[in-house]
Order: structure tokens, then C-alpha cells, then sequence
């Protein structure tokens, strides 16, 4: 199955419409027909095109993940549960009063700003938590702008709208901050450059997170507005299991809502995500199971190992092993999600050679639906 | 518009039908003259209003037709002429006065009633023809068929409403209102006005003067009388004529502009001495003895006439009642299908007709000339459709309007209005209206969309409306949906201009007709004075202004007003220079390709903009372009620029 000449009208009709869309906003920010507003996309009027990329860089059209591994790393798609990777390693910043204000070990911020302190990137496209409490793509251009933009809601962001919105004649060397769907998104891009866009050869890091689903922007933000005041909210947190709690900061304490009562609240896609650990990023982050106040590291291209090898140099990150019981609890929980995601995949589809978007290997895909 | 005070009885002067019902005015002595504006009828206040210093006589551009005729009533009564002009449309909004003001009777001054029809509506929501209310209503009733019986028939309209005592109404139709031909003038009255309501125990009289329409049987068996007397008077009246052969194989009866289709038909079919043609001057009461007197010049009647068979009908009436041996016509007209009961008459629709009754093979034009002649013509039209100006506020309020709705989500519907943005019907507004009626119904729909939330209605409702028919037709509407608390948007598109009909004063606008400065009537301190949300929006502020829409749609909670106010370009382009010198960056501009696919001129549409299909790059019409600048916001690429002039 190959994308062909599609556009905005089949992505609605395949994607938005059947509850695929993730809101990475890879269809938004230069199209002045599909627009991000309060959880969804609005098509403001109808696009003539036959063939659009709106529906080539969505990361819920069509990939063959070999050709996208191909282009990210030369080699096909891995069939390990993690992807491809280099290292995996436990850091955190040796920053302790950033420690603070970060959701764990300060990895992404700390690798941020170094990147820009070296000149190494001049800004990077990151979600930024606005006064109201909802997610908003940020492009931070200096380490205090990234400090605005620690910390996570959960909820669905698009940021590659914001990406997109930058001129295409702008040169600025960029950093990215996404979901596993968003470097999805990105590396369909690098497979084939976007047109009328700042060139996707401007972005030299990507930084992914690690995701086991999102939360809706609108219904739950709409849940919290009703249980909150959320301008005394300071910090959300799923802390790692067995926590199961969705836990809420204010100046006063922390609230916690069981994660039974927040999962009804997840993006439906997410249940059709293959992907944990953002596969296709030069870096992957997220939290260390068990060990507060630390980050996982995935690193997984040169320019991942370069940047955390300078980080240790300078003394910004302090780096250690990661543990072999959490690597192997890593590496079933990706598998597990991948195994997940495919059978729904099929129960949706109700053909089991009928993937969907994804584009695997048959005999990869037969061992995960196995 | 000419000037219609000229003092130089018996020279002939170039007007149009307007001006000439407006010289037929001032040459009955006049002292009053209120009117709404609505094309074909404007010109009549417009030229009158421009004469009334120099006439000493009082002209307004009312509220709206009902207060225009109730205004001029007034004048009536203390015994002044005076005269309320209006479109078809405008009948209908003040006929609930009509039918008490026919009861009541008149004051000592002549009251007269002008209505222009508009056949086709090439102006209108509508081609409604008037002419039945004054069967329905008992109104005598005339209709002129050139430009000189245009101001004879309205000069001696106030004679005759003086003798009857009844209001008198005078139809028109857009080719007589808009058409120009001579007319000769007559005298304009020198003599003093003075205006006066009888006092209640008046020695003259033994009952007090009251206008009012009770006891009803009793004055409406007076009406009849009044009418009675009409219709003696139309017998002899020199507007009917007949013109043909003593005995014709076809009679045609007609009245109005299809006289002069009418005419023109037989000539070009070189008929004059087969077919006689009855021109009806005097159309209500019916002249039946004039007419009875040519019924026999033929076997055939045909009837010419736009757009209700209401003379033909009425003739058939009066046949009906003939005695048994009278001879028996056959009818063609619009029953027979030989006349169209819609639309606009000519002369070639009046030669087929002919032609088909009396089995003429008559050709016009060659049919491959026309043919070659039409895509001829067409070749020098710039393809274009019905469009905002460049520069137009509403362009941009639709745009806002269209945006929110779909950003909102909900499939939120748009109630329309009549004016200038009644054409967001179609593209140049994004198609954004759904609905159209008349003159403030778009508010009266919203109102009944608005209380639907019970069965499960939750689209949100915004109801358009202009500046002049706000004040117009809409402050009930509004009051009601903010008394009941129907949830709905009153979205006024203030462009501080009565634009269509062309550009006359309204309560909001500090003029009066006779251009005297005078109160603001502000329609935001009226809405703010219903306790209801009230927000003001500059449209071209098309950020701001989708915000603003979001957030009122978002709120619910009962009738709400934001209003879009930036002045009419064409207003502000007499009076300034373009703000904006505006280009494109052929650089920037993506045309057709994915991140554009030509917004511009494919979805926005301002005429200022251009595709050059060379090129394959937008660029601005610099002799459309007003430099408003509202593009460079649209623009998704940033390709449009603008500098400061």
C-alpha cells in the first residue's frame, strides 16, 4: 500500500475522521486550509489539490519503516524492541536547582541548552505549558526560553505546526522536542523535503520522548477545568508504576486522580502507536522506573552520542548505566506496546494483512501479531 | 440626479422616472416628502430632498417605509401634501398602516403613495408587483407609461386624493424609474404652506376631526363610495387611450412600461393597422366603461403587463358580469401562457407572444449574428462574479465569520439580511449566508434557531445584518431574542452607510436627507441599554475579530450583539487616499503549489486580486486595488507586502 496522490481530502477521510489523528500539526502552520483549534483540526475551507503534504508527512498515512530507518540510520528497520540505538544509559543533570523545576532527571533541558550554547542548533521547537495550563508549540532561541518549557501535561501538542510556520527563507539551525508520532512525522520529511517550508535539513537534533499514550487537549483539559483551579496548578506527573496515579502540584499539595479515571480521557490513536520510545530521534528520553530524579537515555545516532559525549565532558550531565532490570522492563513494555497497538490495528481494520498506516516487514509484522 | 426646482414651465427637461414623480411632487405643491431608500425608488426622496431647501418644503430619509407613510399621513392631516416613496418591499412593511389609513381617510392635504416594482428583481429580494394592494385595500391607483405621465400623473394624484379624501398610489417599475426621456414642466406653486390639526371644537365642524378607522362597516361602505367616485373620474381620464384600427385582429391591453414594449412590438412586426393597443393609465378601480367601449374592436385580448395578470384578471371580472349577449373575447395572456407571470417583459417577449396568437413567423435577428454578436460583447468582460468592492469590510467580516464558524466546529449557521452583504450568499462572502428574506428577518430566523437547544440543537447562530437595517427592521428582533433568551449572535456590519441604495443617511450616521447635522443614534449604547453582551470589532482586525466571535459563540447564554465596524470603502476611497501601496513578492508567492493552492484568488476573491496564469503568481489589480491591505493577513506565505503611502 503506497501513499499515491492523496491530500486533505483523505486525510480526512482516513485519518481525522476515523480517529487516527495524534495532533503532531504536521499538516498545520504553512497550509492555510488545516488549522490546529482546541483539540482537533478544522479545515477552514476545501483545499483543490489532488496530491497534498498534509497527507504525505502524516505519521498516520502510510510508512515503510524500512525505507524511513533506511533514510534515519542506513540500515532497515530493527526488529529490536527499542529500535535502533547505540546506548542506553540512566543520566540527570548535575544542575540541582534545575533539578527542581524539571519532571525528572533534566536531560532534555540540559542537552538543549548546551546544543545552543554551543551553536550547535539556534533554537529549538518545544511545548511550552501557557498560563491557562494548555500545551502550545514554543520556539525557544536561549537556555531561559527552554527553562519556560520544562515540564509535561500529557496532553497532545502540535508542535510541527510551529516548525512549519517558520519562513522558509530562515537558515536557523533547529532542535526538536517531540513525541514518538511527531518523529515519525520528521523523518517521513527527511525521506522526502518538504516544499515552501524551512528546509527540514535545518533541524539537527531531535529529541524524543518516551510515550505510552497522550491525553486529549480538549476533553481533558475540559476535566481538569472542572476539578481544578489551574492557575494554582505548578506541575502534572504520572509517576512509573505501580503508582497509577495521575498527580497534580499546586502550591498547596498534590491532588492525584487514579490513572483509570484519566485514561478514558487518552487520544484514540494512541491505542494504534506501535512506537514507545521515538524509534527515529537522534536521542530518546524518559523516566527511570523506580529511580526518581533520573532520565533513561536512548541514543541512537552520531549526533546523539556526540551531544551527550559533550555533555559529560562538560560536566553538564552526570551519566551512568542503566540498570539491566530496567532495560529489560523498557524493553518489554516497547514490545508490548508494538504487540498492543498491531492487534488493534487489525481489529480495526478487520484484516490482518491490512496494517493500516503501518508499514512493516510481513515476517515482523507476523512475530508482533503472533 | 437633475434638478427637478428648475422654474421654466413649458421647456423639456432630461429625467428619469424618479425625478420627473419627484417634479410632479413639487409642481402639486408639496410641503412633505419622507421616504426609506430601496432601488428603483431612491431617487425620488434623493431629488426632492436636494430641492427642499431651495423648495421650502421638508424631505427625510425615515427609519423605514412604515414611519416614512405614517410620517407623511401626518402631514396630511394638518393639511399639508405630502408624499412616501418606497420599493415594493416597503408595501408590505407598511401595509398594516394602509389598511387603517384607507378607513380613516385623509387630512386636507393630498396623501400619495409611490411604490417602484422591480421586475426580474434586478435590485430586490424579490419581483413582487403591488398593484393587488390596491384591490385588497381600496386604493385608487395609477401607473404612469412614459416620463411625462410620470410627473402629470403624480401632480394630479393629489387633486384626486383631495376630492376622495383617500390616499392615492402611483406604481412604478425600474425601466420607468431608472429610464430618462424629456418632460416638459409645468408651474411650481408659489403659495405659502400652512400646517394645522383641527382643533376638537371647531365652529366649522360638528363633529371633532379624528382620523381612525372605526366604526368599520360604516367606513368602509364610505370607502366604497370613495371609490366609486374614482372610478368615475378614471372613465374621462386622459391617461387611457386607445391606438389602432377600429377593428383590430388582436387587442392588446397594457399598461405601464409594457405600453412602450407594446408599441414598439406591433411596429416592429409592421401590425398598426391589425392590432389596436388600450393603454390603461388609471389601473384601480377599473375604467369599465372606457375599457367595455374597446372591447369589441377584437375577438382577441391579449394582455401585456409585469408581473401579476391583475388587468388581466380584472378584465375577465368585469367580462363575466357583461350581459349574456355581450360578445365573449378569448383571453391570452399569462392564464394562456402566451405572456411569462415573472420576470421582466420586452419588446421581443411581447412579438413572440403576437406572433404566436396570430401565426407570424417573425425572426428578430439572425440567429448566428446574435450569436457572434453576444461573444463579442462578452469578450471584453473581465470574468467576475457578483463581488464585494475591493477593500469592502464585509469581505473581511465573512472571512472572520467563516473562519470562527469552522474553527468553532459546531456547523454554526449564518441568518442573512438585505444589503450589500446579502451577496455572501455566494462566493465573495465564502457562501457564509444561508438564509434571505426581507428586511430584518434574518434576526427574526436566528430567533427561532437560537431556542432550539431542547431539541438538541447546538449550532451556533449568527444573524447578519447592515447598519440601516438594523435600525430598520432588527431592534424588535434583537429586544425579543434578549427578552426570551434565544441564543444567537447579532452581528451588525457597520459600515456607517446605507451603501447599496447609495449612500444615504441613516440614524447612525449624524446627517439628515436635507444634509443638516443631527444626533447620533449610537447602536451600541442602544444594545448596551438592553443589558445584553455587546462587543465592538474592527474586521479588518481579522485576528482579533475570529477571537472575539469564538469567545461570544463559546459563552451561550441568550441574544448577544458584536458589531463590525470599519467605514464603506467606497466612502472612504471619496474621501482619502489608499492607506496601502500594496504588491506582490513573485518570490514569496507559491501560486498553486501545496502551502498556498492560490487562497487568494481562488477562496478570498477581493477583485483587487489577480491570477497570472503566465506567471502562475498572484498579483494586484492596481487600477481594483484600493490598498486596504487586508490581503497581506490573508496571505499564508507572507507574499503579499504592503508600504504606508
Amino acid at each position: 500500500m503506497a501513499t499515491g496522490a492523496k491530500g486533505c481530502k483523505e486525510l480526512f477521510s482516513e485519518v481525522i475522521e476515523t480517529g487516527l489523528c495524534a495532533l503532531c500539526g504536521a499538516c498545520t502552520g504553512t497550509c492555510p486550509y488545516l488549522v490546529y483549534y482546541k483539540g482537533r483540526i478544522a479545515l477552514l475551507d476545501n483545499c483543490a489539490l489532488l496530491k497534498g503534504q498534509c497527507y504525505e508527512y502524516c505519521p498516520r498515512t502510510y510508512i515503510d519503516m524500512d525505507v524511513i530507518s533506511q533514510q534515519v540510520f542506513g540500515v532497515p528497520y530493527s526488529e529490536e524492541e527499542l529500535g535502533t540505538a547505540k546506548e542506553m544509559l540512566m543520566v540527570r543533570s548535575t544542575d540541582a536547582s534545575m533539578r527542581e523545576k524539571v519532571q525528572y532527571g533534566g536531560a532534555v533541558t540540559t542537552l538543549l541548552s548546551l546544543a545552543l550554547a554551543e551553536g550547535f542548533i539556534d533554537g529549538a521547537v518545544l511545548t511550552r505549558t501557557s498560563d491557562d495550563k494548555t500545551p502550545s508549540p514554543f520556539l525557544a532561541q536561549s537556555a531561559d526560553e527552554v527553562l519556560q518549557c520544562t515540564g509535561s501535561s500529557y496532553m497532545a501538542c502540535p508542535v510541527l505546526g510551529r516548525y512549519n510556520q517558520i519562513p522558509k527563507d530562515n537558515g536557523n539551525k533547529l532542535g526538536l522536542v517531540a513525541m514518538p508520532c511527531q518523529v515519525l512525522a520528521v523523518a517521513k520529511m527527511k525521506k522526502d523535503p518538504p516544499e515552501n517550508r524551512a528546509s527540514i535539513g535545518n533541524v539537527k537534533l531531535v529529541i524524543g520522548l518516551f510515550c505510552t499514550w497522550a491525553l486529549s487537549p480538549d476533553r481533558f483539559y475540559q476535566f481538569l477545568k472542572e476539578n481544578l483551579d489551574l492557575s494554582k496548578v505548578k506541575k502534572f506527573d504520572i509517576p512509573p508504576p505501580p503508582a497509577n496515579r495521575f498527580d497534580v502540584y499546586t502550591a498547596s499539595g498534590r491532588t492525584s486522580f487514579p490513572l483509570e479515571q484519566i485514561r478514558k480521557f487518552t487520544m484514540p490513536t494512541c491505542t494504534y502507536c506501535l512506537d514507545m520510545t521515538s524509534e527515529f530521534a537522534d536521542i530518546s528520553v524518559g523516566s527511570v522506573e523506580g529511580i526518581e530524579g533520573w532520565n533513561t537515555v536512548i541514543i541512537r545516532t552520531d549526533i546523539g552520542a556526540d551531544l551527550v559525549e559533550m555533555a559529560k565532558k562538560k560536566g553538564k550531565l552526570q551519566i551512568d548505566k542503566l540498570p539491566s532490570a530496567n532495560l529489560t522492563h523498557l524493553k518489554e513494555a516497547s514490545l508490548l506496546k508494538k504487540k498492543r497497538a498491531l492487534n488493534e490495528i487489525v481489529k480495526k481494520s478487520g484484516d490482518k494483512n491490512n496494517l493500516l498506516y503501518v508499514g512493516l516487514s510481513p515476517r515482523l509484522a507476523d512475530k508482533l501479531l503472533a | 440626479m437633475a434638478n427637478i426646482d428648475i422654474d421654466a414651465p413649458g421647456t423639456s427637461q432630461l429625467l428619469i422616472g424618479n425625478e420627473a414623480i419627484a417634479r410632479g411632487a413639487l409642481e402639486a405643491g408639496i410641503g412633505f416628502a419622507a421616504a426609506y431608500p430601496g432601488t428603483p425608488s431612491s431617487e425620488i426622496l434623493g431629488s426632492l430632498a436636494q430641492a427642499a431647501k431651495e423648495m421650502g418644503i421638508y424631505a427625510e430619509w425615515s427609519v423605514n417605509e412604515k414611519v416614512a407613510m405614517e410620517a407623511a399621513a401626518g402631514a396630511s392631516f394638518a393639511g399639508i401634501r405630502a408624499l412616501a416613496s418606497m420599493k415594493q418591499n416597503g408595501i408590505n412593511v407598511v401595509s398594516d398602516f394602509l389598511a387603517n389609513l384607507v378607513m380613516s381617510g385623509i387630512g386636507k392635504g393630498g396623501l400619495v403613495l409611490i411604490s417602484c416594482d422591480d421586475p426580474s428583481a434586478i435590485s430586490s429580494s424579490n419581483e413582487q408587483d403591488t398593484r393587488p394592494i390596491a384591490k385588497w385595500l381600496d386604493i385608487p391607483l395609477v401607473e404612469p407609461g412614459d416620463f411625462q405621465e410620470a410627473k402629470d400623473m403624480t401632480k394630479w394624484l393629489f387633486d384626486l386624493a383631495e376630492e376622495l379624501g383617500t390616499l392615492c398610489m402611483l406604481r412604478s417599475v425600474t425601466r420607468i424609474a431608472h429610464a430618462r426621456g424629456n418632460v416638459k414642466l409645468g408651474e411650481l406653486p408659489k403659495k405659502q404652506l400652512k400646517a394645522y390639526f383641527d382643533q376638537i371644537h371647531d365652529l366649522k365642524s360638528v363633529m371633532p376631526t379624528t382620523f381612525m378607522p372605526i366604526p368599520s362597516p360604516l367606513r368602509h361602505f364610505f370607502l366604497h363610495m370613495k371609490m366609486d367616485k374614482a372610478r368615475e373620474k378614471f372613465e374621462g381620464s386622459a391617461f387611457n387611450r386607445y391606438v389602432g384600427p377600429n377593428k383590430a385582429d388582436l387587442l392588446i391591453i397594457t399598461c405601464g412600461s409594457c405600453w412602450l414594449y407594446s408599441q414598439d412590438a406591433v411596429k416592429a412586426l409592421k401590425l398598426e393597422d391589425r392590432v389596436g393597443i388600450l393603454k390603461l393609465g388609471t389601473l384601480w378601480p377599473l375604467p369599465e366603461k372606457f375599457i367595455g367601449e374597446h372591447l369589441d374592436k377584437s375577438e382577441k385580448l391579449l394582455f401585456v403587463e409585469e408581473i401579476d395578470p391583475f388587468l388581466e384578471r380584472s378584465v375577465m371580472e368585469m367580462v363575466a358580469n357583461l350581459p349574456p349577449s355581450s360578445p365573449r373575447p378569448i383571453f391570452y395572456g399569462k392564464r394562456s401562457g402566451h405572456v411569462n407571470a415573472y420576470g421582466e417583459l420586452n419588446p421581443d417577449l411581447v412579438i413572440k407572444a403576437i406572433s404566436t396568437i396570430l401565426g407570424l413567423a417573425y425572426q428578430p435577428r439572425d440567429i448566428e449574428y446574435r450569436k457572434k454578436a453576444e461573444a463579442f460583447a462578452k469578450s471584453n468582460v473581465p470574468e467576475r462574479t457578483m463581488t464585494f468592492c475591493a477593500g469592502c469590510p464585509h469581505r473581511a467580516t465573512f472571512w472572520a465569520i467563516k473562519n470562527a464558524l469552522k474553527l468553532d466546529g459546531r456547523g454554526g449557521v449564518v441568518t442573512g439580511d438585505i444589503g450589500c452583504y446579502s451577496m455572501a450568499l455566494g462566493p465573495t462572502g465564502f457562501f457564509q449566508v444561508r438564509t434571505m428574506h426581507c428586511m430584518g428577518a434574518g434576526a427574526g430566523v436566528a430567533n427561532g434557531l437560537g431556542k432550539l437547544g431542547q431539541f438538541g440543537f447546538d449550532q451556533p447562530v449568527l444573524a447578519v445584518v447592515g447598519d440601516s437595517t438594523f435600525y430598520h427592521a432588527t431592534i424588535p428582533a434583537l429586544i425579543n431574542g434578549v427578552y426570551n433568551q434565544s441564543d444567537f449572535i447579532l452581528v451588525i456590519l457597520d459600515n456607517s452607510a446605507t451603501a447599496m441604495t447609495g449612500f444615504q443617511p441613516h440614524p447612525g450616521t449624524g446627517m439628515t436627507a436635507m444634509g443638516e447635522p443631527t444626533k447620533v443614534v449610537s447602536m451600541e449604547a442602544l444594545c448596551c441599554s438592553l443589558g445584553t453582551h455587546v462587543e465592538v470589532c474592527d474586521p479588518f482586525d481579522l485576528k482579533g475579530t475570529i477571537a472575539t466571535l469564538l469567545e461570544m459563540m463559546a459563552e451561550g447564554g441568550g441574544a448577544k450583539v458584536a458589531i463590525m465596524r470599519r467605514q464603506c470603502e467606497l466612502v472612504r476611497a471619496k474621501k482619502e487616499k489608499p492607506p496601502y501601496r500594496v504588491h506582490v513578492d513573485p518570490e514569496k508567492c507559491i501560486g498553486e503549489a501545496c502551502g498556498c493552492d492560490r487562497l487568494c484568488t481562488r477562496v478570498f476573491l477581493c477583485p483587487g486580486l489577480i491570477w497570472d496564469k503566465k506567471a502562475n503568481r498572484s498579483k494586484i489589480d492596481e487600477v481594483t486595488c484600493t490598498g486596504c491591505g487586508l490581503c497581506v493577513d490573508v496571505c499564508p506565505q507572507g507574499a503579499i507586502i504592503k508600504e504606508a503611502v
